[in-house]
C-alpha cells in the first residue's frame, strides 16, 4: 500500500465517526448530514519534511519533487491529528475542519522549529467545463502577490495578502504565469501546462532566500 | 416507425431507488428503451449515491433487469462497482440516473463537496472505460413526504450536475414536466403513470441527444 493511502486511512480513523453515521441510513437515502471535509499538507520549504498520521507508524515524505499531498477525506468536525517531521525536529498537527471545507496545512521548516500555517477554503465554484485556480500567498515578503499571463496583460489574480488564498475558474488553456509582489514581477515564470477541464489547482508562493519560490499542486482528492 | 439511434445499441443503466422496485422506474424505463430497439440492463440500488458505485456496499434493496423480468431484491443488495458492470456488459453507453440520494433534501444544507467528489469520481470511472455516458438528473417531486423533497433543493441540485457530470452528457428532467405534475406516492417515487411519463421523457431526451446520436448503428 503506498504511503499516503496508509496516511489518508490513518486520518479517516483518526476522525472516526463512520460507523456511527452508517448506523443510521434510512431506507432511501437522500444524502448526508453534513457535507465532507478534505485536509492536505504541504512542505513550504526546499528541505525534505515527513508526516506521519496520529496512531500509524506510516509516513509520507514531503520534497521539492512532490511537496504537497492530495486532499484526504476526513470527518467534518473531528480532530485531525498528526506531526510534521524534520530530521529530529517533529512539529505537532491538531486542527479540525468544517463541513465543506479544504484545509491546506504549510509546514515552514525554520531555524529550530517547524511552524505551521493553515488555509482554508470553501469552494462553490465546482465546475467540469472549466479549470479552477487558486494562489496561496505563504510569503510573509509578497505582502500583497497578484499572478498575471505571460505574455498576454490578463491578471489572473491582484492583492493576495500574505497568509491569504484566493480561487478562480479559467478555461482549460495552456498558459504559464508570471508572480508579481507589490505590483512587481517577482522570481521565474511558471509554466502551468495544459489545465484540464474540471481540475483543480493551486500555486503556491512560499518563502525562499533570493525570491519567493512558485509551485504548482492539482487539488486532487484521495482514493 | 422509423429507428431511433438507440436501436441496436447495449446501454448500462445504474441509478437509486427509482430503479430499485418493480413498479418504479425500472420496468417501464426499460420497456420504452427495448422498444427502440436499445439492448437494456437496467441496475437499482436504493439509496446509492454516486461514490457508492465505485465500490461494493451494502445496500436496503436492489433491482437489477436485462433480458427477463426484472429481479428486485431485499436487505441482501449490494452495489457492483461501474467498472466490474461496464467489464461485464460492454455497453455502448452508460446512462446514469442518479440525483435524490444526493441532495439531502431533508437537510439545511446542499452537500456540494461530497457530491462533487462522488460524482466527478463517478464519471471519471465511467471515463476510464471510454464508454460514452448519459447523466439524467432528478425529476420533480411533490413537495413534503418522508423525504422532504422539495422544488428548491431539486432545483440546486440539478444545477450543479448539469455543471459538473462533464463529459457525460446530461438530460435535465425538470424539463419533462411541471412541478408537481407527476403524482408520487411518498414525495419522491412516483406512481406507476408518473414513471411510464419519466421512461418516455428519457426514451426520447436519449434519442435526441447528439451524442447518442454518434453512437447510431447503421
Amino acid at each position: 500500500m503506498r504511503p499516503q493511502r496508509r496516511l489518508g486511512m490513518a486520518l479517516a480513523l483518526a476522525s472516526a465517526g463512520w460507523a456511527a453515521q452508517a448506523a443510521e441510513i434510512p431506507l432511501y437515502e437522500t444524502g448526508p448530514s453534513q457535507d465532507a471535509a478534505f485536509v492536505r499538507f504541504v512542505n513550504a520549504g526546499s528541505d525534505a519534511l515527513e508526516l506521519s498520521a496520529a496512531g500509524s507508524k506510516a509516513r509520507s515524505r514531503l520534497d521539492l519533487g512532490a511537496p504537497a499531498t492530495a486532499f484526504f477525506s476526513v470527518n467534518a468536525g473531528a480532530k485531525v491529528k498528526g506531526a510534521f517531521h524534520a530530521g529530529s525536529q517533529r512539529s505537532d498537527i491538531a486542527l479540525s475542519v468544517k463541513p465543506g471545507e479544504f484545509a491546506t496545512v504549510v509546514a515552514l521548516p525554520g531555524a529550530g522549529a517547524v511552524t505551521q500555517t493553515v488555509l482554508r477554503e470553501q469552494p462553490d465554484d465546482f465546475n467540469a467545463l472549466k479549470s479552477s485556480l487558486a494562489l496561496y500567498n505563504l510569503d510573509p515578503r509578497c505582502a500583497s502577490a497578484g499572478l498575471s499571463v505571460v505574455g498576454r496583460s490578463v491578471a489572473l489574480f491582484e492583492a493576495v495578502p500574505s497568509g491569504t488564498l484566493q480561487r478562480r475558474a479559467l478555461n482549460p488553456v495552456s498558459i504559464s504565469v508570471q508572480l508579481r509582489c507589490g505590483g512587481k514581477p517577482t522570481a521565474t515564470p511558471l509554466a502551468l501546462g495544459n489545465l484540464q477541464a474540471g481540475q483543480r489547482y493551486s500555486v503556491f508562493v512560499m518563502p525562499a532566500a533570493a525570491a519567493p519560490r512558485l509551485f504548482m499542486a492539482a487539488d486532487s482528492v484521495a482514493r | 416507425m422509423p429507428a431511433t439511434a438507440l436501436a441496436g445499441l447495449a446501454l448500462l443503466v445504474i441509478g437509486e431507488s427509482h430503479l430499485s422496485q418493480s413498479n418504479y422506474l425500472i420496468n417501464p424505463l426499460h420497456d420504452s428503451l427495448s422498444a427502440q430497439g436499445a439492448k437494456v440492463h437496467a441496475v437499482g440500488a436504493c439509496g446509492a449515491s454516486a461514490g457508492d458505485w465505485l465500490k461494493t456496499i451494502a445496500v436496503p434493496c436492489s433491482g437489477d433487469r436485462s433480458s427477463g423480468a426484472a429481479v428486485i431484491k431485499g436487505r441482501d443488495s449490494m452495489t457492483t462497482p461501474i467498472t466490474q458492470l461496464i467489464a461485464t456488459d460492454k455497453p455502448d453507453l452508460v446512462v446514469i440516473i442518479i440525483g435524490d440520494t444526493m441532495a439531502s433534501y431533508d437537510k439545511p444544507a446542499f452537500p456540494r463537496a461530497w457530491a462533487w467528489q462522488g460524482v466527478t469520481s463517478l464519471v471519471k470511472e465511467v471515463g476510464s472505460t471510454k464508454t460514452p455516458c448519459v447523466w439524467v438528473g432528478p425529476p420533480w417531486g411533490q413537495p413534503g413526504g418522508k423525504y422532504q423533497k422539495n422544488d428548491q433543493r431539486v432545483e440546486m441540485m440539478s444545477g450543479f450536475l448539469a455543471s459538473n457530470v462533464a463529459p457525460c452528457a446530461y438530460v435535465d428532467s425538470l424539463k419533462m414536466a411541471k412541478p408537481g405534475q407527476w403524482t408520487t406516492l411518498d414525495g419522491q417515487h412516483f406512481s406507476l403513470a408518473g414513471y411510464k411519463s419519466w421512461s418516455e421523457a428519457i426514451t426520447k431526451a436519449l434519442a435526441d441527444l447528439p451524442a447518442v446520436q454518434a453512437l447510431k448503428k447503421s
